[in-house]
């Protein structure tokens, strides 16, 4: 089994490669892409954690449920993350409708 | 058994009596038009009189004490100001110096009241002006009967309001409402030291007890039977405290007895009725500071710096007042002055120990005094209301009762004596002063006894006081010449008629003025305001319009006053002869029991000062007659022709326009820096750059505002690797991660 190590690392570099894609990406659909990568990289982090677990827990029972937390938490992120792209893409498709375009750079009502 | 609770009669009775004018005065005058003047004249009379018979009666009881108890427990009728650390009661003290203030204040009070009933017989305002007088005498008891120096300050600053209430009670008259404001101004700055004063000594006090921790469950800090023993114990080892508290006391009685940095509202004083200016000037305002010194004597007598600066700015008051009364042509202005100077007298007394001696001398010059000014206050109104003694002369033929009293005062203020036999008020107590001051040594000034050189000086002014009051005298009553009989046509290009008709036709709104018969009140030699300080120029080419309306012509017959008015002039006149000869050999040990450590050799002391003071006093008197015999010299006629002396002593030399140069010129420099520096240059810069701040700093701040979603989430990134690092910093300080 390889250590848990390369797990951590491979879900940072998920991570980063969202945060950046988020950061630097116009279109929106692409952003959400990003950000599932994050969600993603973080689920694995759990996974990782969840399955790696054992060495420091000390009882049976708590390794049970040490590793039933882990991927509920992540069953968890995954509904959540769906119903928020749910949401988000009904929001794009509403500014869409309104100014013919969903570029991100566009949208700046926030501003001061 | 002695009733000591009377007291509160006398100190409630004035206070009612004022009360009474104030409320029922306009009423009973409406329903008895003929005499109603008269009930209330003789209510207000009554009610000091009054007092007086109940303070004779307390002072008796007090008498048959023995001396060491004739201080009584202090009265107390109720709690005034109850604080956590401070406990001030509403309380009276009785003892000899409070109850001789009393029989002074009501005593002479009475009489004056009296003279008013007839002074004051025609005016509009008789029941304000009772309203006044009787209210003046109430604060005047408490200021010297309250046990504490918070009920001696309402005194204080009740006497304070009173004078200004009554010098402007002709307020119509801008100039009299001039007068009263300068009088009330300056006194607060009297106040202002003794504020201080009492706050300093308050901390002193509460210091001292904190140290003890007694005293928290009475926390009467402020009582004197509290602070005179507890005072010496504080301020024994501090002497830097024991004269900063007695110079801060000195500045408050500067201000109320009218010494030299603050004496000029006095001669202004002058402007209110003649009786005012004799109750001010014998009975209560003025002698309250000498009052204070001797109250809180125990403070001056640890001071002895403090003791000199008060003995030489007395010394110097009384040379200085001395001198400008030379240049007085108004007869009570010449009297005004020699108060100032009479103080002076009184200072020096108190700076160089002999507290006895400044008593002595505020109860004889209140005698003579008061005789005089209400002389004076007889004369004024036999002549006309014309006040200038340039315009009499002769009077003695005319008004044989005032002219006769008022020679008394004279004599009794110039210090008239046949040495070793008899000698009248004033010769007495101004004998104590100068001989203690000659004697004594207490009062040093930088580490040199100045006492023994201020006792020559004194004895100059005694020479100085008997030459003015001469040159009073003699230019009223004496010198051959009837002076009124060439002024009439001097006076003004318009004749007299169309001048009163001008007057009442420009004066409609001033009835009361115009149809009794002061045509013209006060003086109208009072100083010019040029700064415009008080009125606006209208309000004073106004005032213009009023002056020049004598009412004295050639055919004026001089008269002599009601008896109500020379009533109290004869009893006054027989108090100045005879006051002196009784109190002198029992006042200081009826005062302070004999027991002040001071020389007890009784004055006069020794026959040559007592024959040198009589050479003096005779000398200024003959210089006086020999100068005014043949009535007024020619160079003292018309102000033009005035000597250089004589024009510089008129204009006070100097003093009063300097101060109010430098009060309101100054004054207003500095409040223009102020408003220019200060508060438009610091203060509004100030809050000015805060604003310009905020505004830059939200102006930057706008600049992060994108709106841009990206932008947004940049930073909450850089928000969270910085908020990580943190953490991952303090948790290396803590010995790094597990």
């Amino acid at each position: 089994m390889s250590p848990l190590v390369i797990y951590l690392a491979l879900g940072a570099w998920m991570f980063m490669w969202g945060v950046i894609g988020v950061v630097s990406r116009r279109n929106p659909i692409v952003i959400f892409m990003c950000i599932e990568l994050m969600l993603n990289a973080v689920n694995l982090t759990f996974l990782a954690f969840a399955r790696y677990q054992p060495s420091m827990m000390a009882t049976q029972a708590n390794q049970v449920s040490g590793h039933m937390a882990g991927q509920m938490m992540v069953i968890f992120v995954m509904a959540v993350a769906a119903a928020e792209v749910a949401v988000g893409l009904g929001i794009i498709m509403a500014i869409f409708r309104l100014r013919d375009s969903v570029d991100v750079d566009e949208m700046n009502l926030l501003r001061g | 058994m002695e009733n000591f609770s009377l007291i509160w009669f006398v100190l409630f009775l004035p206070l009612a009596g004022s009360l009474f004018q104030a409320l029922f005065g306009g009423l009973v005058c409406k329903i008895r038009p003929k005499d109603g003047k008269q009930i209330m004249g003789a209510i207000a009379v009554l009610s000091i009189a009054g007092a007086f018979a109940v303070g004779a009666y307390l002072t008796y009881q007090l008498v048959q004490l023995p001396a060491e108890q004739r201080t009584i427990q202090p009265q107390v009728l109720f709690d005034w100001i109850d604080l956590l650390g401070l406990k001030v009661p509403f309380e009276v003290l009785i003892d000899p110096l409070s109850m001789t203030m009393v029989l002074v204040i009501t005593g002479i009070g009475a009489l004056i009241h009296l003279y008013a009933t007839g002074y004051m017989a025609e005016e509009r305002d008789y029941t304000r002006f009772f309203t006044y007088l009787n209210l003046f005498i109430s604060a005047m008891l408490i200021l010297v009967l309250g046990n504490n120096l918070l009920l001696m300050f309402i005194g204080w600053e009740g006497v304070g309001l009173c004078s200004y209430l009554l010098i402007a009670f002709w307020y119509k008259d801008i100039n009299n409402a001039k007068c009263g404001n300068k009088a009330f101004i300056v006194n607060r700055i009297g106040d202002w030291g003794l504020t201080l004063g009492i706050f300093l000594l308050a901390c002193a006090m509460t210091g001292e007890f904190a140290h003890r921790g007694e005293g928290a469950a009475s926390g009467r800090w402020l009582s004197y039977d509290v602070i005179l023993s507890a005072g010496e114990q504080v301020l024994r080892n501090q002497p830097g405290l024991a004269t900063t508290i007695a110079l801060l006391l000195f500045v408050g009685a500067c201000g109320k007895s009218a010494q030299f940095p603050l004496y000029f509202w006095l001669p202004d004083a002058m402007a209110g009725p003649t009786p005012v200016s004799a109750l001010i000037h014998a009975a209560t305002m003025v002698t309250a500071g000498v009052f204070l010194l001797n109250r809180m004597q125990f403070v001056f007598v640890m001071a002895p710096a403090a003791m000199g600066i008060v003995a030489v700015v007395g010394a110097f008051t009384a040379l200085f007042a001395a001198l400008i009364a030379f240049g007085q042509t108004d007869i009570k202005k010449v009297l005004a002055y020699s108060t100032v100077s009479q103080l002076g007298f009184m200072f020096v007394a108190c700076g160089v120990g002999a507290f006895w001696a400044g008593m002595f001398h505020v109860i004889t010059h209140a005698f003579f005094k008061a005789l005089l000014f209400l002389g004076s206050g007889a004369v004024i109104a036999a002549m006309a209301h014309d006040q200038d003694m340039r315009h009499y002369g002769n009077l003695a033929k005319y008004i044989k009762i005032t002219s006769f009293t008022m020679i008394v005062g004279w004599l009794a203020i110039a210090g008239v004596s046949i040495p070793g036999i008899f000698g009248l008020a004033g010769f007495y107590s101004k004998e104590a002063i100068i001989g203690s001051a000659i004697h004594h040594s207490e009062a040093t000034f930088f580490g040199t006894p100045v006492a023994p050189y201020l006792g020559w000086v004194l004895l100059a002014v005694a020479g100085l006081t008997a030459a003015y009051m001469t040159r009073l005298i003699w230019l009223t009553f004496f010198s051959g010449e009837e002076r009124w009989r060439q002024l009439a046509p001097a006076h003004g290009s318009h004749d007299l008629h169309t001048a009163h008709a001008a007057h009442a036709s420009h004066s409609s709104d001033m009835s009361d003025l115009s149809d009794s018969s002061d045509k013209y009140h006060g003086n109208s030699h009072s100083h010019d305001d040029p700064h415009g300080f008080f009125y606006t120029d209208e309000e004073v080419a106004a005032r213009e319009l009023h002056e020049h309306h004598h009412a004295l012509d050639a055919e004026h017959v001089p008269k002599e006053v009601y008896p109500s008015m020379w009533i109290p002039l004869v009893v006054l006149a027989i108090l100045s002869v005879g006051g002196g000869y009784v109190l002198n050999p029992i006042l200081e040990g009826w005062l302070y029991g004999g027991a002040t450590g001071a020389e007890h050799e009784g004055f006069p002391s020794h026959m040559t000062l007592v024959l040198m003071s009589t050479v003096v006093a005779l000398s200024g008197i003959v210089y006086g007659i020999f100068v005014y015999r043949k009535g007024l010299p020619k160079k003292e006629g018309d102000e033009k022709d005035w000597s250089r002396f004589r024009r510089s002593a008129g204009a006070q030399f100097g003093y009063d326009g300097l101060v109010m140069e430098a009060g309101i010129d100054g004054g207003g420099a500095i409040a223009n820096w102020f408003w220019r520096f200060i508060d438009a240059t610091v203060i509004d810069g100030f809050y000015n750059a805060t604003g310009w701040l905020a505004s830059q700093v939200g102006y930057t701040l706008r600049l992060i505002q994108t709106g841009a979603v990206r932008a947004y989430a940049l930073l909450m990134l850089v928000g969270a690797v910085a908020i990580l690092s943190s953490f991952w910093y303090a948790l290396q300080q803590m010995g790094g991660p597990k």
